[in-house]
């Protein structure tokens, strides 16, 4: 069955609650039956089918009607829309969800699909180009599903994603790993470019490695995070937080890990295992030798076994200030008692 | 190096070099404190607002190593003018630590728990000013070393291993804070709270020091300046 555009007709001018909701037997009527298309100017056909049983089984199945959503339906024949493509019709609905999700519609003003949307990139990602549109069902059941549909655009990524540690231990069936949206957001997803990400890294990275049950599991450090801000990295880092773009940043966790691609730390793969480390410092100090990753003490805290020339320095300070500061303080005590006593 | 003033109550006792490195390494020093603690402390709120304040971390950064650069120039040049003076002979090296510092040391303590009659009787520099001095001067050495090796690490460990860079940045970080609390406490407390010269030390700043506080602090000094016998007190 195919109705073109030119056939229909301006009915309704008035109100929209003037007119009576359309029931779902109503609208599926016409658009139950299967096939059903539009054809548009771009030459796309737009499918004007909906399974009845798949909208149903859905997560608005059983509270939302046609109309609710498409509520500028107010009546048959329906009003003729402009859409000159498939993407015009998706961009119009955009904002019908907000009605009732309006904290995550809000978020999406932060995120980057939005920011690119509104510097005029329509593929941009919305609501139905993640969630769906009759056929929506949790978005994280199963799991897999997350990190799929970001594929749907963002492919070469997940294939990345896929062979990394956090991938691979995901489609195994591994419910504790990563998956997009855990770093990334699923709304207000931030943008990775420009080095901004990577700064908030030690938030990220540490939710799950500075779990101790968890960790535990794995038999990783929880320590990564501390050794991280007690570093240079970490601080400077921390403060270059808000910072213009552009400007020399800091290292996160993911500029010497490696971001979609992280492997075990042991891995040959990987990018910090000792045989790949001098490579990884040259990516921000160009001049390192076969020595310079020896400065770096691998997220351990300096003992006489990781680092005893460190450690040393620790503890001679750890007792010579106080040492110092006890024995001045006793001095000048000292002096302002024998001050007192004489007069 | 002291001489008379020839105005009755008042001697020279420092010259227009020490009195400009003094300021000198003041500023630097205050420089310093200013841009380093607040890295060695940068997740309190006083150390952030501070490097807020100077722009951010990248701008006290390059403070910090323009004061430590500066630092760097000061202590070479006092070494080599202190070397030049020493080669030259124009003045013998009266800060040099010796065996009577030790005994004055025991001698004032002791005076201080009252098991002493009187302080012992200083020469030019007393024992608190010797250990003051050579505890810049070692500082000094420890934090132009390791700020070197934090500022080109990679050429710092193309001559050593790399485990002196982590080992610098400790001692860097810990002999900066002892230096601002020996400094912030026993400085302060010399120049300024003692009741000697309370409230305020002026002689480093005008270089003079008045008859009657050399009596009181090195009285040997000025016995040998009038040329009288350091033994005895004289009124």
């Amino acid at each position: 069955m195919r109705i073109h555009l030119a056939l229909l007709l301006v009915l309704l001018a008035g109100p929209a609650s003037a007119a009576i909701p359309a029931e779902q037997d109503d609208c599926l009527g016409c658009h139950g039956s299967p096939g059903m298309t539009m054809d548009l100017p771009s030459g796309e056909k737009l499918p004007l089918f909906v399974d009845k049983a798949t909208y149903a089984k859905s997560v608005h199945g059983d509270m939302l009607r046609c109309t609710d959503c498409h509520a500028d339906v107010t009546g048959y024949p329906h009003q003729a829309k402009p859409f000159k493509n498939k993407r015009d019709v998706t961009v119009a609905f955009y904002e019908q969800c907000k009605k009732c999700h309006f904290a995550n519609y809000t978020k999406t003003l932060d995120g980057v699909h939005f920011a690119v949307l509104a510097k005029g990139n329509r593929q941009a990602a919305l609501c139905v180009d993640c969630h769906g549109a009759h056929a929506i069902s949790r978005p994280s059941e199963p799991r897999t599903k997350i990190s799929d549909t970001c594929a749907g655009c963002h492919k070469s990524v997940y294939d990345t994603y896929v062979r990394s540690i956090h991938g691979k231990a995901l489609l195994a069936g591994n419910h504790d790993v990563p998956v997009c949206t855990d770093c990334h957001r699923a709304h207000d997803t931030a943008d990775p470019r420009e080095g901004a990400l990577s700064l908030r890294t030690a938030d990220i990275c540490g939710r799950c490695h500075t779990n101790e049950k968890l960790m535990a599991k794995y038999k990783l450090s929880t320590k990564v995070v501390d050794t991280y801000l007690d570093d240079f990295h970490g601080m400077a880092a921390t403060l270059q937080r808000g910072k213009e773009k552009g400007a020399r940043l800091a290292p996160g966790c993911t500029d010497c890990h490696g971001v979609h691609d992280i492997q075990p730390a042991k891995d040959p793969q990987s990018t910090v295992v000792q045989a790949n480390l001098v490579q990884t410092c040259r990516k921000c100090h160009p001049d390192a030798n076969a020595n310079f990753p020896g400065a770096w003490l691998s997220h351990y805290e300096p003992s006489w076994e990781k680092a005893p020339l460190v450690y040393a320095v620790v503890l001679f300070y750890k007792m010579i200030i106080p040492f110092m500061v006890v024995g001045i303080v006793l001095q000048i005590a000292l002096h302002l008692w024998r001050v007192v006593v004489n007069r | 190096m002291s001489e008379h003033s020839g105005s009755g109550g008042f001697l020279v006792r420092f010259s227009l070099k020490q009195r400009i490195e003094h300021t000198a390494t003041m500023l630097i020093f205050t420089g310093l404190c200013l841009t380093g603690l607040p890295q060695k402390f940068y997740t309190a709120g006083w150390a952030q607002a501070i490097i807020r304040t100077l722009g951010g971390i990248d701008a006290t950064r390059w403070i910090h190593r323009f004061f430590g650069w500066a630092l760097l120039i000061s202590t070479v040049l006092h070494f080599v003018g202190a070397f030049g003076a020493i080669v030259s002979k124009k003045v013998g090296f009266n800060i040099v630590p010796n065996q009577q510092d030790f005994r004055d040391a025991i001698t004032t303590l002791r005076y201080y728990l009252g098991l002493n009659d009187k302080p012992a009787r200083f020469d030019r520099y007393d024992y608190k000013q010797k250990w003051e001095y050579w505890g810049l001067v070692v500082g000094n050495i420890i934090m132009i070393t390791s700020g070197l090796i934090l500022i080109y690490p990679t050429a710092a460990s193309r001559v050593v291993p790399g485990q002196v860079i982590p080992a610098a940045k400790v001692a860097h970080s810990n002999e900066g804070l002892m230096a601002f609390l020996v400094i912030t406490i026993w400085h302060i407390f010399n120049a300024h709270l003692n009741p000697d010269v309370f409230p305020f030390d002026t002689s480093i700043f005008t270089g003079k020091i008045s008859r009657q506080r050399m009596e009181h602090e090195h009285p040997l000094e000025l016995a040998r300046l009038e040329g009288r016998p350091p033994g005895e007190h004289h009124s």
